[in-house]
């Protein structure tokens, strides 16, 4: 039970980042139509800004520090690698993105080098819960990823900037015909996008305090897969995804068996999924139209 | 009859000058001619490297869809056929005919795997597949990681019978033109104009009746195939098979030679494949430390720059304007109206870069599809 | 137009592969004019600390023995190359060593690259003395031999001391799934281990994982703790574990540990737990030929790539030096151009024949089993006590 229990914190906390990253990916993915690969790397960049700007002392300046540079980056990213590309084929877009990744992380080795730094951001210590030692850094990558996820929620439906993104999402063409400015809510859209990536490198480096130039590859590309079981385009989708991709890591990596092929076993679970229900679990059928 | 051996001549021109070379340093070889180490080492991996460019540039290039999990394939082939040579070593030696029934059976195994990847990938959009590819190579990678150290090594990596360094480039270079044959005929073929369909329009593709999934299957299989020949290759030009090297940075390279060399242009991967390898060994021992960093910076902003220069629709006239091609051409006095090919057959392994494949979907560029004129114009 | 381009690069790049090659020539060291060394080792990187080391040490040895006269007169050099910790890129390495007239080798300093080099060297006959590829298949063919202990060696001493500590008690390994050293060591060490005792076993595969929290909750009521893997993961483990697994509680590591108390950013003195590894080198040697060499080399690299790896290169530079020596004054013809062939051949007979190192940093009395593996003694080595 005490050991089922523990699994399943440790499973949510991570599941929390998971989330955390596919929330960005959704929304990207849900308005511009581009699959930004680059993503996952700007959860490493927020990191290390955290890593540098951590000399001032205080760990929420620092933060605020990553948030603010990672918003900046997602937007020059978006105008200058992917902005001229709109209109162009999705594979292009895809490879771009894709070359931004790679930048990203040869910069970070010229800058900071290849070797791991450790840094250690605020400790929080233990609590006890029914009966399970806690780490309370898991609790509030929990919390933090649900108040975003309700916040995202009720911005999109109720403001003005949200429904026009969801027009956006809808119909390119129509919502720049009803006057929306469409470019200008892309940017928007990085932007958020980045600013979740800076939070999510944070909980990175409050679950263990090391970063590379290579943190973000492999939790991107599994938040990504984690925004498709979720649905992608959907919010609350991205959510459920990252919590179930956390939950089932964490159990596979507790059953000594299977282990090894945790990865594996993830990213089945990827295949399957598309597979059987290709918009995911809470993803909106599209009709192609001609 | 003057101008039907002119495109013949063409047509052929890539066989013949990676024959010749064959042949040049094949007889120097087999007349017991001396290479260094480090040269043959160096054919083996651009023989690679043109293999496998050539098989994803099928896929990328000429289906329109992204597979990044081409070094999977590899994997598959290079496993296979490498356990295939360790089990025949006893009984034909590790000779030419091991050689070639490892290609053969490491070839199928990994065009099995294409095909049952294949079959529900490619019922999936663009960005689906080439996740789902992704996540096929990591699958593939964890589980050669895995195995008992009796039946591929594991963690160890699987120890092949190296085949002879003097002569295997020989065969390298042989395989090089065979997928050469391959792929071009495969895309100058009824089959390949129908998988070039489906890349310029999926729908209107379908419509004309051309079954799809039939093809881009096709189109899949024969490019897993041949990655899986790079990987048996690999596997007898290195003495153990480490399935760590076959992960998501080594599609991404492949992606990126694909990419150098223009899409949709073979002659334009095999350069580019070839290059990038000789660059890669060479600049290897010039940048140490962590200078190394500054290759993989350069490759990531030719990347980006050059997609964009070939696809952004704002770029278009710009190219158009200075269009580097049709000024080499002016240069040389050739009289070719660059913009009216003569005869389309020739310019078949020039066919254009740009992919459209989802254009149809928005609403505001389907006028720009049913230009007429996109059909012949329709280069860089 | 496409084709006339494509035929001119192409032509151009046969020429510039032409003129790359110097067909028939076997003794590349014919115009060598000193002994040249080669090794290739993770000079970037996850595990750069350890080729660092071990390019530091060796050219710290080198630089020593030219000092003092070199071999009769003839001095030696070092060529060190990156491989990043990549097999794939040793058969470049090796080969652009031998092609700059390599006689010798300390072959990798990590096992994943030295599986490939070991059969490229057998090859062509090239001599190598490995400071760290502790692989068991390493010194496989006659050309091979480790100064550091092979890994079903640490596994088995490693077994011996928990069976003899730990008899009907239950144990924790963490270990790191994909990679042969830590694979290695694992296997070994379950296969010696005392039946009474119950292993928990926990794992992990990517090399970028910096959480482990489910793996810490496997272990926390465990009181031992085996960890054959390297120091950065090992140092991510100990951090996050501080407050869960019991202050009483004890890691264990094998070489991969060296350098754990170097890293920056991480305060060792912070875990509460002990921490001791199976070393061939004591890092805070107060006396003899350590002391020297610790003295030596921080006054020149610095305190943070101090480790046992550096320490076996040291002495893997010796120990060919010595042999040659050995073999000279036993009539052997060694002349500076030597073929690294005819070279190998003479260092195998001597370590073959019962060749010691009588006295080095990683131990005394150093010899060689027929197998290539080493015959010296290992010192457990306390890191930290538990506060």
């Amino acid at each position: 039970m005490e050991v089922i229990l523990s699994t399943l914190i440790n499973g949510l906390s991570l599941g929390g980042i998971y989330a955390m990253i596919a929330l960005g990916y959704t929304m990207v993915y849900g308005i511009a139509k581009m699959l930004n690969f680059a993503h996952g790397d700007i959860i490493m960049v927020g990191g290390y800004v955290i890593y540098v700007s951590m000399a001032l002392g205080n760990p929420l300046l620092a933060i605020l520090f990553a948030v603010v540079f990672c918003v900046l980056l997602g937007m020059t990213i978006e105008k200058i690698a992917y902005k001229p590309l709109r209109g162009a084929s999705p594979l292009a877009v895809l490879i771009t993105a894709i070359g931004v990744s790679y930048l990203l992380q040869s910069l970070a080795q010229i800058i900071f080098g290849s070797a791991s730094k450790m840094v250690t951001v605020y400790e929080f210590g233990m609590v006890q819960f029914l009966g399970v030692n806690v780490q309370v850094s898991a609790l509030v990558t929990l919390g933090i990823t649900v108040v975003v996820m309700i916040a995202l929620t009720l911005f999109v439906k109720c403001t003005r900037l949200g429904r026009a993104m969801i027009a956006v999402s809808e119909d390119k063409g129509a919502a720049q015909l009803m006057g929306i400015n469409v470019n200008g809510i892309i940017t928007v859209t990085f932007a958020i996008g980045s600013a979740l990536a800076a939070l999510a490198g944070l909980f990175y480096l409050l679950k263990a305090p090391s970063i590379s130039n290579t943190l973000g590859a492999m939790p991107g590309i599994k938040a990504f897969t984690a925004a498709v079981i979720g649905g992608i385009g959907s919010i609350p989708g991205a959510m459920l995804g990252g919590i179930l991709l956390g939950v089932v890591e964490c159990i596979s990596y507790k059953i000594t068996a299977i282990a090894p092929y945790t990865d594996a076993i993830e990213f089945s679970i990827l295949i399957i999924i598309l597979l059987v229900r290709p918009t995911g679990f809470l993803g909106k059928k599209r009709r192609e139209k001609v | 009859m003057i101008k039907f051996k002119s495109i013949k001549w063409n047509h052929y021109i890539n066989y013949v000058v990676i024959g010749l070379f064959t042949l040049i340093f094949g007889i120097i070889a087999l007349c017991g001619g001396r290479f260094d180490n480090s040269m043959l080492f160096l054919f083996e991996k651009i023989a690679i490297s043109v293999i496998l460019a050539l098989s994803l540039s099928l896929v990328v290039g000429f289906l329109g869809e992204l597979s990044l999990g081409h070094a999977g394939f590899m994997c598959v082939g290079a496993y296979i056929g490498g356990k295939l040579a360790v089990l025949l070593e006893p009984v034909i030696g590790d000779g030419v005919l091991s050689l070639i029934l490892g290609l053969i059976v490491g070839g199928l195994a990994a065009a099995i795997c294409g095909v049952i990847i294949g079959i529900p990938a490619l019922r999936l959009r663009g960005d689906y597949l080439a996740i789902v590819t992704l996540a096929f190579g990591e699958i593939v990678k964890s589980l050669f990681q895995n195995t008992s150290s009796e039946s591929f090594g594991g963690a160890l990596g699987l120890e092949t019978p190296r085949f002879n360094k003097n002569y295997l480039f020989i065969f390298a270079f042989l395989l090089v033109l065979l997928t050469l044959a391959v792929i071009q005929n495969f895309i100058r073929s009824r089959h390949g104009r129908a998988v070039t369909a489906i890349r310029d329009n999926e729908i209107a593709a379908r419509a004309c009746g051309i079954n799809v999934t039939k093809y881009k299957l096709l189109a899949f299989t024969i490019s897993a195939f041949f990655a899986g020949i790079a990987g048996v290759l690999y596997s007898f030009s290195n003495y153990t098979v480490q399935s760590a090297k076959f992960g998501y940075n080594y599609s991404i390279e492949i992606l990126v030679m694909v990419v150098l060399g223009g899409m949709g242009s073979i002659n334009g991967s095999i350069i580019a494949a070839a290059l990038i390898t000789f660059l890669n060994t060479k600049l290897a021992t010039v940048l140490t430390g962590d200078l190394a960093v500054l290759q993989n910076l350069l490759y990531a902003v030719i990347l980006i720059i050059i997609v964009i220069y070939n696809n952004a629709p704002a770029l278009k006239r710009f190219r158009e304007k200075y269009n580097f091609s049709a000024l080499f051409d002016r240069l040389l006095k050739h009289r070719k109206d660059p913009e009216h090919p003569t005869d389309d057959r020739a310019k078949w392994d020039v066919v254009p870069t740009k992919i459209e494949m989802n254009e149809v979907l928005s609403v505001d560029v389907k006028a720009q599809n049913l230009d007429p004129n996109r059909e012949k114009g329709g280069k860089r | 137009m496409k084709n006339i381009k494509f035929v001119s690069f192409f032509l151009a790049l046969v020429l510039c592969l032409g003129l790359l090659a110097g067909c028939g020539s076997v003794n590349y060291a014919e115009n060598n004019t000193e002994f040249i060394l080669g090794v290739s080792g993770p000079l970037t990187g996850s595990a750069a600390m350890y080729g660092v080391a071990v390019a530091n040490s060796a050219q710290m040895a080198v630089e020593e023995i030219n000092a003092a006269g070199g071999l009769n007169g003839v001095m030696f050099k070092l060529i060190a190359t990156d491989d990043m910790h990549d097999a794939t890129k040793v058969s470049t390495n090796y080969s652009s060593m031998l092609e700059a007239g390599m006689q010798a080798s300390l072959g990798t300093v990590t096992t994943t690259p030295g599986l490939e080099f070991k059969n490229l060297s057998a090859d062509d006959n090239v001599f190598f003395l490995t400071p760290s590829a502790s692989g068991d298949k390493i010194p496989e063919n006659p050309n091979g031999y480790q100064m550091c202990f092979a890994d079903g060696n640490q596994g088995k001493v490693a077994a011996d001391f928990v069976s003899a500590n730990y008899a009907g008690k239950t144990i924790g390994v963490f270990f790191k799934s994909d990679d042969p050293y830590s694979k290695g060591i694992y296997d070994q060490f379950k296969a010696n281990l005392d039946q009474s005792i119950t292993i928990v076993e926990t794992s992990f595969t990517d090399a970028n994982t910096t959480d482990f929290s489910t793996q810490i909750d496997t272990l926390k009521a465990c009181e031992f703790i085996f960890m054959p893997i390297y120091y950065t993961p090992a140092s991510l483990f100990m951090t996050q574990a501080k407050d869960i697994v019991g202050k009483k509680a004890v890691y264990y590591g094998c070489d991969g540990f060296d350098g754990i108390d170097n890293i920056p950013g991480f305060d060792i003195a912070t875990i509460p737990q002990e921490i001791t590894m199976l070393s061939h080198f004591n890092s805070k040697a107060t006396d003899g030929m350590a002391k020297e060499f610790i003295d030596k080399y921080v006054a020149r690299f610095g305190q943070e790539t101090l480790n046992q790896f550096g320490a076996s290169a040291y002495d893997c530079v010796y120990a060919i030096y010595g042999a040659m020596k050995k073999a000279i004054d036993e009539g052997a013809e060694i002349s500076v151009t030597i073929s690294a062939s005819d070279l190998c051949d003479i260092l195998m007979a001597q370590f073959q024949g019962g060749y010691t190192l009588a006295e080095g940093v990683t131990g005394s009395n150093i010899s060689w089993e027929a197998s290539g593996y080493v015959n010296k003694g290992a010192i457990k080595y306390i890191i930290k006590e538990a506060n």
